[in-house]
């Protein structure tokens, strides 16, 4: 556990704002090269690790997880040193007052999300959620001095410092889906190369938050036998109905979805089953929203399986784990890659 | 003054649980105590440094210790805590924040997810009620080990300088104030004279009605008091300039009136008389807006003189309360003046 606790703290210090993942690749690439017998990065941003089984002709595994994370870019530079920005994937506006925030431009800037409390609101109602174009980022320098410091288009980052709760609970920014990253990781760390049936292609892929194209384009190149996507998905909170979340602290989950592969995904949970491993299951009907629902279909289609670390507050600086959920994870994804496909397929 | 500042306001100290703001200023102005001064604390918990001048007209200088929390109400069968707000605010600056507890438990405040609303609930202010805090409980009895029924939490924010001398930093409303009486005890104790009877007390439970404050004026027994606060303004990008209240940076604040006071006349101009003497930067407030211990001071005994300066504040009452240095500095030079007066 304390490789999966210090790697963690490690990725999701990075910053890695949908569009900006590149800002962190010298990092990923040392941490990358001590698992993987290949490191590379795709044209799109994409960041491909490849690690060989000893037999030469293994089928290709791809197991991907999402680099980037949701963020802001910066759209204007305003009296008073304040900045007016524009959202990076999907944020939740009642959570940003108050926040701190880094600016990265030529150097990281500090700055605050402003607020306008309901009795001074321009619109005057009480009720109402504030927009993001109702909300500033607090520089604290005058707007002369800002024009030189920052440019229209910086990134912004939610700060989401790593914070250890209870029983291996921790809450930080961007454990979407950098939890995920941390399983693979561990995984391939802990796996053999004599008993690896794949050559494993790890994408740990850019733009999940801003259209989904990272993961598929990867695909696309790497034509894999077989994928999993892994990411998060939505931990159980009071009132919650039972089979419609899944429980931090209770084990990673195998998703059904139409839009994964069948047979695989019940060739896996059987597997698991019948070697005893802890794992919840849920149901995403149709869509997964996830890498997975390109990826699928990319080339003449590749078969996916879906798999997911129960996390709260999504996409909130204090996105909340289990420590224990990314060690089922990786505990899960060793079995299948000990596993032949023809085999899952069987079970 | 930062260091002390910064230590004050990463100390513990919601309202009803001032004890340990209480510990780090009674140990500070403890030190070196002159013959002529003494130190107190009162029955609610208000501590005061009193500098002897029996025959002298007596003056009140005041700072409440307090800070805005969360106090828990409850635990779910699933290990979540159900908290209420110990003092004003606004739900908004509530989520997904970082809190921490009288025990040091860390935790966050969470809610359903936005992906998991309806459009009608994402349209909706978040309310208090739909919230909890995570502190990462397996189960109820899990979180039994780790909080109980009544426990205090606060803001996990901690102080930072940033931009051209902005300070951030949960609590500074008011041990910026807190921090400013230190320093004028200070120049007591480094032979300031004064001319007065003069009373300094840290007061409590300010967040809640001004309830402490009361307490303190019935204790001293003033002829005069000076309120130092912080006050709320919206110096921001958008905001119509006669709804910004008050400019960070333009000076300290010298109120004629606000919400729960219309301060002493003779004391508002004594304030704007030092200023102008020592080339003290102030402003006065533009807008009618907020209250604090003042109000509570002036109408108790047979009644008080009252005057107030204040910082102003972004973000009061969240966890990213901001001033900037200049404008203590010179809340700090105004009252040494009128002790001196």
């Amino acid at each position: 556990m304390d490789f999966i606790k210090e790697s963690l703290k490690e990725l999701c210090s990075l910053m890695t704002v949908s569009g900006f993942e590149k800002k962190s690749r010298t990092r990923l690439f040392e941490i990358a090269r001590q698992y993987f017998d290949e490191v590379s990065e795709d044209s799109f941003g994409n960041f491909v690790f490849v690690k060989k089984s000893l037999n030469n002709n293994a089928p290709r595994l791809m197991i991907d997880a999402h680099f980037d994370m949701v963020g802001m870019m910066v759209t204007d530079i305003l009296e008073g040193g304040f900045l007016s920005v524009t959202n990076i994937g999907g944020l939740d506006t009642r959570i940003l007052p108050s926040a701190e925030v880094t600016v990265y431009s030529k150097r990281e800037i500090y700055g605050l999300i402003s607020s306008i409390p309901p009795h001074l609101s321009k619109s005057g109602s009480k009720s109402s959620v504030p927009t993001l174009e109702e909300l500033y980022i607090d520089t604290g320098y005058s707007v002369d001095e800002l024009k030189e410091l920052v440019p229209v288009g910086a990134p912004v980052v939610i700060n989401g410092e790593y914070t250890e709760l209870q029983n291996g609970f921790v809450a930080a920014a961007s454990l979407d889906d950098k939890a995920c990253v941390c399983a693979v990781f561990d995984a391939v760390r802990r796996i053999s190369a004599e008993e690896l049936k794949y050559d494993i292609y790890v994408t740990v892929s850019a733009q999940e938050e801003t259209g989904k194209c990272g993961a598929a384009l990867s695909a696309c190149r790497i034509r894999p036998q077989m994928a999993i996507i892994t990411d998060v998905n939505f931990g159980a909170i009071e009132g919650d109905k039972d089979y419609d979340s899944i429980v931090c602290g209770k084990g990673a989950s195998v998703d059904i979805s139409a839009l994964t592969d069948r047979k695989l995904t019940r060739g896996v949970m059987r597997l698991l089953d019948k070697e005893g491993v802890q794992y919840q299951r849920i149901c995403e009907p149709s869509y997964t929203y996830t890498n997975n629902d390109l990826v699928s279909v990319t080339g003449e289609g590749i078969p996916t399986v879906l798999m997911s670390i129960p996390l709260r507050s999504m996409h909130t600086p204090v996105e909340t784990v289990c420590l224990k959920d990314i060690r089922s994870l990786a505990d899960i994804l060793i079995r299948v890659a000990y596993t032949e496909k023809t085999d899952l397929e069987a079970i | 003054m930062k260091e002390l500042l910064k230590k004050l306001s990463e100390e513990f100290g919601p309202s009803g649980y001032e004890d340990r703001v209480r510990s780090v200023i009674r140990e500070y102005i403890e030190r070196d105590l002159p013959k002529n001064c003494e130190i107190a604390e009162d029955r609610v918990g208000n501590l005061y440094f009193h500098v002897i001048n029996r025959d002298k007209p007596r003056l009140m200088i005041n700072a409440h210790m307090d800070e805005v929390g969360f106090m828990v109400k409850g635990i779910t069968e699933d290990g979540f805590l159900r908290f209420g707000c110990v003092g004003g605010m606004n739900p908004l600056v509530l989520g997904a924040k970082r809190v921490v507890s009288e025990r040091g438990i860390k935790g966050i405040i969470s809610a359903k997810p936005i992906h998991l609303l309806t459009n009608d609930e994402k349209k909706q202010l978040p309310k208090v009620d739909d919230m909890f805090i995570d502190i990462g409980a397996t189960s109820k009895e899990d979180a039994e080990k780790y909080a109980d029924i009544g426990d205090y939490f606060i803001f996990d924010s901690g102080y930072v300088e940033y931009g051209d001398g902005f300070i951030k930093c949960k609590a500074l409303d008011d041990r910026h104030g807190c921090a400013i009486m230190c320093k004028l005890i200070d120049a007591i104790k480094q032979g300031a004279d004064t001319e007065y009877d003069l009373w300094f007390a840290f007061t409590c439970r300010e967040e809640i009605s001004y309830s402490s404050a009361r307490c303190a004026s019935e204790y001293v027994n003033p002829d005069y008091a000076l309120v130092i606060e912080s006050k709320a303004v919206q110096d921001i990008y958008g905001v119509d300039d006669e709804k910004k209240v008050c400019i960070l940076g333009d000076g300290a604040i010298v109120s004629f009136m606000d919400n729960s006071t219309v301060y002493d006349k003779d004391m508002v101009n004594k304030l704007i008389s030092i200023c102008k003497k020592n080339n003290i930067p102030y402003q006065l407030n533009k807008y009618i807006s907020g209250g604090n211990d003042s109000s509570a001071i002036q109408k108790s005994i047979c009644g008080v003189r009252v005057g107030l300066i204040s910082a102003p504040s972004r973000y009061i009452h969240s966890r990213a309360n901001v001033v900037k240095y200049t404008d203590l500095e010179a809340m700090y030079e105004i009252a040494l003046g009128l002790i001196k007066e």
